[in-house]
């Protein structure tokens, strides 16, 4: 059996899916944040549940939403798991209306009950099973998980249960074309007729496209302005059918909710309101979001992850070789397999999971900010911005995901509704500078600039967003021109975040990072320490004469004008195109450096101060990652715009450095 | 009068949203927020940046231009 769950964005639907089936999807407080369907086997086994984007009706505006109404219009599931938010009822109710008229079997989680309950709603479930065909009707709260299991219990008697779909008299003008519209399908085998012509005088697209297989697109366009004509003529302030359908379903909706809702008491949102007041501030919306960039910085460098990261390192370099040398020693293992292992292997892969700290605690406070409900502040703060350079405010959710990993950040851009403004924000979210990259810049840092470490690499970030606003403008000017952007954003009530959510999202986060050290991290450094150990001359060859000098050899003119014109950096951003952090194993491998501190000793003598700058600053620039690649290809589904983002950055990351090294020549800086 | 001549605070009624493009107007529906409808003005972010409204207690942003072209009245 599949269930299909749907319901309003950001109603608690995907933390009702974790519950359920056991899973770790992402959650978070603003509206898009699943954006793709996610497939889990429900805990008591009677079947799977299926967790869907959110969606406000069955006319899909933005690609998320398309995603959503595809699954339930074409897909094979036998029930609808459809989630009410209870503080937002009277709305939530819209698109229930419309399920059940589209006549699937239902089960209504009615969630949020706690907060619905602190604004002084009481709902008789009861009764509003009653007045929506005794589909079922469980309170819970899916964010602890209370009355889940009551929800999940009603599965599968409720699938064996043979519905009729909700019946709404639209009034004479508008049933008298359904009728006819009915009848011209009389020959096509369809699944609820009624519902689709419904739809489709609601103005809904993708009915519409289906109908078009049997109906001659100009008859429908006949019929569709003849119903209008006659159902907004003789009523005052119905202006067109949809407006017609919407406040029929809407006199149903207060005729039920009357019946079952009783409001005990009206509430101000103040905590909510007072938040606002600070973080929305006329003048001090955006410096207030720079403070805390600065802080995740102060956080993740100075504060806590550095710290924990130096312990891991002294444990790696210290007990953990010594230990391996001993038993590799006395195994008798040859000075080759010593070699690949304590050369290549812990160093490659240590020297990255070296940063495990850093980047957890870079996670938790992402998904700190993703559960609060600041990011939609977030959005309406940069909007104007935004506004300018020809995006609107909602892209800059997906950078804000894409500093954690650009990978999701590029999904995010699904829920942008304007094509070219969410094409636009996929292409350039890669230029966020991710976890991945962080890996870089603490070596470097760590190595070149000890005593300003969270304020240089918070100029990293910085760049990244101001090259990216910058390119926004450009492009949007001339190669993507707007036809007319569009922003508006729901803001939701701030929440405190759970722990149990918090670690969990970290972990699901980092999760990837720690498995990129284990899979290709590890194979990239048996090659490229391998590549290090042989060369033309035979194996074992002096390190500058290896192949991977040769190879790093090949490009590292093209970057002496940079600062950086090694074969060591060559060879380093080139394997950096696997997978950021790829770049800090080559480095460790090829500096054959026992520690952390070592390795930043010895670069000392391959850069200065300012080639390093130059360097980390070609690096969060010059092409997105492999991953990324992958998913900018996968959503924006042409093969042209995939190389555009990798030659644009190419050539940006290259400009950039250059004007940043000559520049800072030229300053007098070393 | 329109929706941005009004200060932050006010309860206004939803009179007519025709002069709003298409695709917002049907964002604007989704979240109820229609003719008829009764908002509250809840934030005004300056340098004609967008407004923040509450529409039985679900807050929208929306921007400026968009609150030009929404008409309304005080609501009674
Ligand atoms: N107070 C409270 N918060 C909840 C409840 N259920 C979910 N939440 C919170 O609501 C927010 C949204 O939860 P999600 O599960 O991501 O919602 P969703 O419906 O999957 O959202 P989209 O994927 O954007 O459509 C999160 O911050 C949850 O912690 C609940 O019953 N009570
Ligand atoms: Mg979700």
């Amino acid at each position: 059996m599949n269930i299909a769950l749907a319901g309003n964005p950001n109603t608690g639907k995907t933390s009702l899916f974790n519950i359920l089936t056991g899973s770790y999807e992402y959650v978070g407080n603003w509206t898009g944040v699943t954006v793709e369907k996610k497939v889990g086997v429900l805990k008591n086994k009677v079947g799977r549940l299926i967790d869907l984007p959110g969606i406000y009706s069955l006319n899909p505006l933005s690609r998320d939403e398309g995603v959503a109404t595809q699954f339930l219009l074409s897909e094979d599931f036998s029930l609808i798991l459809n989630i009410v938010d209870a503080a937002q009822i009277e709305r939530n109710l819209y698109l229930t209306i419309q399920l059940l008229e589209y006549g699937r079997p239902m089960v209504i989680g009615l969630n949020m009950i706690d907060v619905a309950k602190s604004r002084g709603f009481q709902i008789d479930a009861k009764n509003l099973s009653k007045r929506l065909l005794g589909s079922p009707i469980v309170p819970i709260v899916a964010r602890t998980g209370k009355g889940c299991d009551q929800l999940a219990a009603n599965f599968q008697a409720m699938k064996e249960r043979k519905v009729e779909p909700l019946f709404i008299d639209y009034g004479p003008e508008l049933e008298q074309a359904v009728g006819t519209l009915i009848e011209r399908l009389n020959h096509v085998e369809l699944p609820s007729k009624r519902w689709m012509a419904l739809q489709f005088f609601e103005g809904n697209s993708l009915v519409r496209e289906l109908l078009q297989k049997h109906i001659a697109s100009s008859e429908l366009t006949a019929l569709f302005e003849q119903t209008e004509q006659q159902v907004i003529s003789g009523k005052t302030g119905i202006k067109n059918l949809q407006q017609h359908i919407r406040s029929v379903r809407g006199d149903v909706i207060r005729a039920i909710l009357s019946d079952c809702l009783t409001r005990t008491k009206e509430v101000e949102y103040t905590f909510s309101e007072t938040v606002d007041q600070i973080v929305t501030n006329k003048y001090l919306g955006i410096p207030i979001f720079l403070l805390f960039m600065f802080l995740i910085f102060k956080f993740t460098f100075d504060w806590v992850g550095t710290p924990l990261s130096d312990l891991l390192d002294a444990f790696f370099s210290g007990p953990l070789t010594e230990w391996l040398t001993q038993a590799l020693v006395a195994v008798g293992a040859s000075d080759f397999i010593q070699a690949v292992l304590l050369n290549g292997i812990v160093a490659g892969v240590g020297g990255v999971l070296v940063f495990v700290p850093q980047i957890f605690m870079l996670f938790f406070l992402i998904s700190f900010i993703e559960d609060s409900g600041y990011m939609a502040r977030v959005a309406m703060v940069m909007d104007k911005l935004m506004e300018m350079i020809g995006l609107n405010g909602k892209a800059f959710i997906p950078m804000i995901i894409g500093f954690g990993c650009n990978v999701p950040g590029v999904m995010a851009a699904r829920t942008i509704e304007q094509p070219k403004e969410r094409l636009l924000t996929i292409i350039l979210t890669p230029l966020m500078s991710c976890s991945a990259r962080l890996s870089v810049y603490s070596l470097f840092v760590g190595a070149f600039f000890t005593q300003h470490q969270a304020l240089i690499v918070l100029s990293l970030y910085l760049l990244g967003i101001v090259v990216a606003l910058g390119l926004a403008k450009i492009f949007s000017s001339t190669l993507l021109k707007q036809s007319s952007s569009m922003f508006v954003v729901e803001l939701p009530p701030y929440r405190f975040p759970q722990w149990r959510t918090l670690m969990r999202s970290t972990w699901e986060k980092g999760k990837g990072f720690i498995r990129k050290a284990g899979t290709f991290i590890f194979g990239g450094s048996v090659v490229i320490w391998f590549l290090s150990y042989a060369g033309p001359g035979g194996l074992n060859v002096d390190m500058n004469n290896s192949y991977l000098a040769m190879i790093g050899g090949l490009i590292a003119p093209l970057f002496a004008p940079l600062g950086f014109g090694t074969w060591q950096a060559g060879a380093a951003l080139l394997t950096g195109f696997l997978a950021k952090e790829v770049v800090v194993s080559t480095m460790n491998i090829i500096y054959v450096a026992p520690d952390l501190a070592t390795l930043q000793g010895t670069m000392a003598n391959f850069y200065s101060p300012l080639s390093a700058y130059s360097f980390m600053v070609f690096l969060l620039l010059y092409v997105p990652c492999l991953a990324t690649v992958a998913v900018i290809k996968k959503e924006t589904a042409s093969a042209r715009w995939t190389w555009f983002s990798i030659g644009y950055a190419l050539m940006i990351a290259y400009l950039i450095a250059l004007m940043i090294y000559w520049g800072g020549k030229f300053l007098g800086f070393q | 009068m329109v929706l941005s001549e009004m200060k932050q605070g006010s309860i206004v009624k939803i009179l007519n949203t025709d002069r709003v493009s298409e695709i917002v107007r049907r964002r604007l529906i989704d979240l109820g927020m229609m003719e008829g409808a009764t908002i509250r003005i809840k934030r005004i972010l300056p340098f004609g940046g967008p407004f923040a409204v509450e529409i039985c207690g679900q807050w929208i942003g929306i921007r400026r231009c968009e609150a030009k072209s929404i008409e309304v009245e005080w609501a009674s």
